[in-house]
Parts: structure tokens; sequence; C-alpha cells
């Protein structure tokens, strides 16, 4: 996938990806305090527009960069600072490529997750995003076969997303409501899974 | 509400705004953000810049330490909240004169996420950042795990080490390392007597009945480690005091740098009650005072109360203490 395809890609799939931003609230309103809505379809548009700026000729490095970095302005809640670092952080791994292939995005989500468990102080289990980010990461790495990769890491992500249901949270303002949390399905994680389905319907 | 105030939600724009009309020769605006302040000489060649930054409502605290000797940056958020990524990122550009960056701010979790956020954007254009954190009051977490304490205004005094190491030309890593040394080194404790009033909700940041004060209370009227009604000025210090030496060690024969600070409604006068009794307690534990601050240097609006901060020194510390520094909000006398 070169810079076009994939910057064509991203807003395919946060232009699909917004259609659920009420039901993301709610589920974040129940947990949290309920701005996760605002930050996807606030974050989604900025994203869109800043990549409409960029050249043709923009390379994978330089769309990251523009993504996290239009997401985390667009409402700097504690969601998006995580996902726009985990964006840079991921695009280090794609310093000088021109083209990304399924290893190379294996390997940016898999920095992208470290990078979020360590500036978030959390580690699957805690009932946060990388519940799903990291199956799905690891799951992406694991499939040599570009055709098969995506409902790989989509299949992981829902599993991880239908895991976080029986989990207390430990991070975050949700983590203040204990034992109430169990039976509650984590927004965060759900917001990966539903990126990575519109990625696929969309594109 | 008794605020003097225009638009609620305009209060802290019209505050920058009042501070660089009041003060062009000292600091002014980096870019079109309305919300990012700098020494009017930033960026300084070769010379380590120091960003510090944070929720509005703690005035002088972050912008009022941009000066010379002191910070080069502020990124300045609402009234008690962080300031966004954007904002650290735009300060971190304006003050950068080739020597690196210096992030100095208190350990709180949007802080610490959004200037995290910044320091990636900063590697991507190749200016070096280090982070140190604020984090002195001793009544927010035991000793052992002290990494978690909150910042409150022992910072004053990282401020003022670190920013005479950049001004006399040290590294990066030697201002981050005189920062880290001095917060080491500081202790601080605060008592709360009645709470803010925050001018977009226009209510109380908690609820303390008349007559009461708590003790360990935080900058944004946090939760502390003891309730009850109001004790004399002297009973306050023999609270606040001793769990300061214990935590620094602090031993006869030592000397300290003293910071008694005023949370935004109460009187100098008190403060200096405050003082009286500090200074007798620690004469008689043979603990020389080399410096000493009283007034206001982290406020939390019109809270009642005040906090009372130490600092261990020895002769690299005194003399950072000692160097020359100047900004609208603070003058060394």
């Amino acid at each position: 996938m070169n810079g076009q395809e994939l910057s064509a890609s991203i807003t395919n799939a946060l232009a699909d990806v917004v259609k659920h931003a009420d039901e993301l609230r709610d589920l974040d309103a129940a947990l949290g305090d309920g701005d996760l809505g605002i930050t996807v379809s606030l974050g989604a548009k900025a994203v869109i527009e800043a990549l409409a700026e960029l050249p043709d000729t923009a390379n994978p490095v330089e769309i990251a960069r523009t993504c996290a970095a239009a997401f985390a302005d667009a409402n700097p809640s504690t969601m998006a600072a995580l996902v726009a670092g985990g964006l840079l952080a991921g695009s280090r791994l794609w310093a000088d490529k021109t083209d990304v292939t399924v290893a190379d995005a294996a390997a940016f989500v898999t920095s992208a997750a470290e990078n979020i468990g360590k500036r978030g102080r959390s580690q699957v289990g805690d009932k946060t995003i990388l519940d799903s980010l990291m199956p799905a990461a690891q799951a992406l790495g694991e499939s040599p076969d570009s055709g098969v990769a995506l409902d790989a890491a989509i299949a992981a992500a829902e599993k991880g997303v239908q895991d976080t249901v029986s989990m207390q949270s430990r991070r975050g303002r949700a983590s203040w409501l204990q034992e109430r949390s169990i039976g509650l399905q984590d927004p965060g994680a759900t917001l990966l899974w539903y990126f990575l389905r519109s990625w696929k319907t969309s594109n | 509400m008794r605020k003097i105030i225009n638009d609620p939600d305009r209060f802290v724009d019209e505050m920058i705004e009042g501070i660089v009309l009041a003060h062009p020769e000292k600091v002014r605006l980096a870019s079109t953000d309305p919300r990012v302040l700098v020494r009017t000489d930033a960026p300084v060649k070769g010379k380590v810049g120091i960003v510090t930054g944070g929720g509005s409502g703690h005035l002088p605290l972050f912008k009022g330490y941009v000066g010379a000797g002191l910070c080069s940056g502020v990124a300045i958020g609402n009234v008690f909240s962080s300031p966004s990524s954007r904002q650290c990122f735009e300060a971190t550009k304006a003050v950068d004169g080739g020597a690196g960056v210096l992030y100095l701010f208190g350990n709180y979790g949007g802080d610490v996420l959004n200037f995290g956020l910044a320091a990636d954007l900063a590697e991507f254009d190749d200016i070096e950042t280090r982070t140190v954190l604020g984090r002195d009051d001793v009544a927010s977490q035991p000793k052992e795990r002290s990494a978690d304490r909150r910042g409150v205004a022992g910072i004053f005094f990282a401020f003022k080490g670190a920013g005479a190491a950049a001004e006399r030309g040290d590294s990066l890593e030697e201002v981050a390392t005189v920062a880290e040394d001095i917060i080491e080194n500081t202790a601080t404790m605060g008592i709360g007597l009645s709470p803010t009033i925050l001018p977009t909700t226009a209510k109380p940041s908690f609820e303390l009945p008349d007559g009461e004060m708590e003790i360990g209370i935080g900058i944004h009227g946090e939760p502390g480690i003891h309730r009850g009604p109001l004790e004399t000025a002297d009973q306050i210090v023999d609270r606040l005091l001793p769990p300061l030496i214990a935590d620094l060690s602090l031993s006869s024969g030592d000397s300290v740098a003293v910071l008694v600070n005023g949370l935004g409604a109460t009187p100098l006068e008190e403060l200096y009650l405050l003082y009286r009794r500090v200074h007798q307690l620690l004469s008689e534990q043979n603990i020389s005072i080399e410096k000493r601050y009283i007034g206001e240097y982290a406020t939390s609006l019109e809270m009642a109360g005040a906090s009372l901060s130490l600092l261990k020194l020895n002769d690299a510390r005194k003399a950072l203490l000692d160097a020359p520094a100047d900004s609208p909000f603070f003058k060394e006398a």
C-alpha cells in the first residue's frame, strides 16, 4: 500500500466509524465521562481534513504523523493523546518506506499498543483499548497472507472486546466505579474493533 | 459568585492578554495561539530551553515563572485543566535554541500525557527533550511512593534552580539533573480553609464547613489527610512541619530554604505568623534557614489556606537559588 492508498483507506474508514459515535458515547458515559463520542467524531473530521491537505506524494510516515497531530488537536482528551502517541510511535518504524505491507502494519500496531500501554501505564486485562488492540496486533503479525490478515485482526479485536465485559476497570475514570464496572463493555476497546471493521467494509 | 470577570469562557484568554499587555518587555505570545507564552528573548541560541505548563488558576505558578533565570516558555490550559499537546509543542519550538528543551511541570495525568505527546512531536523535529515532574506534596503519597506524589508549590525551587543552570550554560542532561535533584530534596504540605469557585461552573471545588480546616489539601482541592476544627497558626505549623522534616531526613546542622505560600485568599500577615513558628521550630532543632520566600507562589484562585515547603540545601543548590532571576511575578529580593 503506497501513501495515496493508505491515505484513502484511512479517510474511508474514519468516515464510516463516526457512524458509531453515539454508541461509543453511551458506552463511555456508563463507564467514564462520555466524551469518547466527541473525541471520535471531532478527531475523525480533523484527520480527514488534514489528510486532504497533504500532497499526493506524501509517504506513509508523513500520513501517520499528520493523523496523530490532527487527532490530538481536535479534542484534547486522554484517549486522543494516547492514540496520537501510539500513531507517532508506530510511524517511527516506517521511517523511509514508500510502501507498507501487512508486516509493516503489524509492527506499527504493536509499537502503537506498547506506547499506549507505557504512557497510559496499563496492560491487557485493565479493561482499556489495549484489550482489543494487542490481540489485533498479534493477529496481524501472525497472518502472512494479506488477504486474511484484516479478518484475523477483526476477529481478535472482537474477542478482546467481549472479554472486557467481565473485567473490572483498572485505569482512568472508569476505575473509580470499581466492581460496578463489571458487566459493561469497554468503549476504547470497542472503538478499535469498530475502526478495523470500518476499514474492511469501506475499502 | 463574587468574581471580577467578563465572560467565564474567555477568562483564561483575557487574563493572558492582560499579562502580555502589562509586561511587553518581558513576555510575548509564541504564535497566534493565545495560550503559549515565552520570554521575549526566546529562543536563546545554544542554551537549554525550559518549558512548563499546566492548568490556569494557580498564578503565579507556571506563567509567572517565565523570565530571566527561570523558565523560557509556558503552555497554558483552562482553569485546573491541562494545556493541549499542540500548545506544549508550540512552546517547545519557540524556546528551542538548539541545546534541547527541559519539560518541568507538575505530576498530573493530563499534563503528563500532553507533554509526553509534545515530546514525541518534538523528536520528529529533532528537538531533544527531557521531562522532570514536580512531585513534592508529601500528603499525597508516602515516601516509598514519592514518584506518584502531586506537584504543588515546591516546584518553584526547581524552576529557580533549573533556570539558573540553563542560564549558566549547562547541558540539557545537566539542567534535568539539577531539576531532579531539587525535587528529590523538596517537600511540601498544605492546609485549606475554604474552597475556590471555578469561573466556568460557578461552583465550589470542594465542600468544607466554615470553621474547619483540611490538612494536606492539593492545589485543586484534592482531599488531604486530616480534617478538623480550625486551629491556631502555631498549631497548624506544628502539624505541617514535622512531616517535612521527617521526609527530608533533616537533622541538627542541616540548612534549608523555606517557602510559605498563600493559596490565594490568605493575607500575607497570616503567612508571616506561619513563618514565625517555622523559624522558631527549625532554630530549636539547629536547622538553619538560608533562604526564605513568603508570599503567593502557587495559588488556587481564591482558596484560603497556605502551604509550607522546605528544600534541603547544599552548596550547589544554595548557589542556584542565589543566582539572579526576574519575571513579571518574581523578583529576587
